[in-house]
């Protein structure tokens, strides 16, 4: 199961499982996005390398444009797969409980 | 356990439904999962992605392992592609040098304990294990 929504506050909220299956869909979404983005990741279950390329082209594009993703409420095991990356370099990562 | 599977990632979810039944099965501690599933998709897209020449299904292997939990991905119809020898990423390069490209198989270097690759009669077969530590 996989959903990304834009809740009431403007917050993009990501939930499941972000694999290579959903990947397009993801980056269909993103690609609609303009301006600052925050997305919230307390609901994301999984991401794997297909989810992190989604996540570092449309922080590219954003960059871009002055703008770029912020990640909020970032579990244990996600940020690790964040850390492994070099991504906790590139994004700025609120972990969750903060 | 083992399975076949589709050269296609509507798999995936058939994959995680696997790794999930070994796992109870098994008794193996949940916190291992995220671990099997990444190493298990970088794989088999891999597979998926860059074996193109063969329309044979992926032979997905679980066992049991004195470690842990060992897994083994077969195809069969394929050229040598060896992915413990795939260079690394340089993860602290900055946002405009970074691409997607090769962090998959980077990950899955990184995370499991251990990881070896057989190449015969056109069969690639990797084996990574992942301790239950």
């Amino acid at each position: 199961m996989f959903e990304i929504v834009l809740a009431d506050d403007g917050t993009v909220v990501v939930h499941g499982r972000l694999d290579a299956a959903q990947a397009v869909k993801a980056q269909a979404f993103l690609d609609q996005v303009k301006g600052q983005c925050v997305l919230d990741l307390a609901k994301l279950e999984y991401i794997s390398s297909a989810g992190l390329g989604v996540l570092l082209k449309t922080h590219k594009r954003l960059m871009g444009t002055g703008s770029g993703i912020k990640l909020i409420n970032v579990s244990h095991h996600i940020h690790d797969i964040f850390r492994y990356s070099g991504f906790d370099k590139l994004f700025e990562i609120v972990p969750a409980g903060h | 356990m083992q399975k076949k599977f589709k050269r296609s990632f509507d798999e995936l979810k058939n994959i995680v439904k696997m790794t999930e039944t070994v796992f109870d099965e098994m008794g193996l501690q949940p916190g291992l999962r995220n671990v099997v599933d990444l190493a298990t998709e970088e794989i088999f897209v891999n597979m998926v992605t860059y074996n193109t020449e063969s329309s044979e299904d992926i032979l997905i292997e679980m066992l049991p392992h004195a470690l842990g939990l060992e897994v083994r991905l077969t195809d069969y119809g394929v050229e040598r592609f060896d992915p413990t020898s795939v260079a690394a990423v340089d993860i602290n390069a900055p946002l405009d040098e970074r691409t997607p490209g090769g962090l998959g198989l980077y990950l899955v270097m990184k995370m499991v304990d251990s990881i070896h690759y057989e190449y015969r009669n056109r069969q690639s077969k990797i084996t990574f294990i992942v301790d239950r530590k």
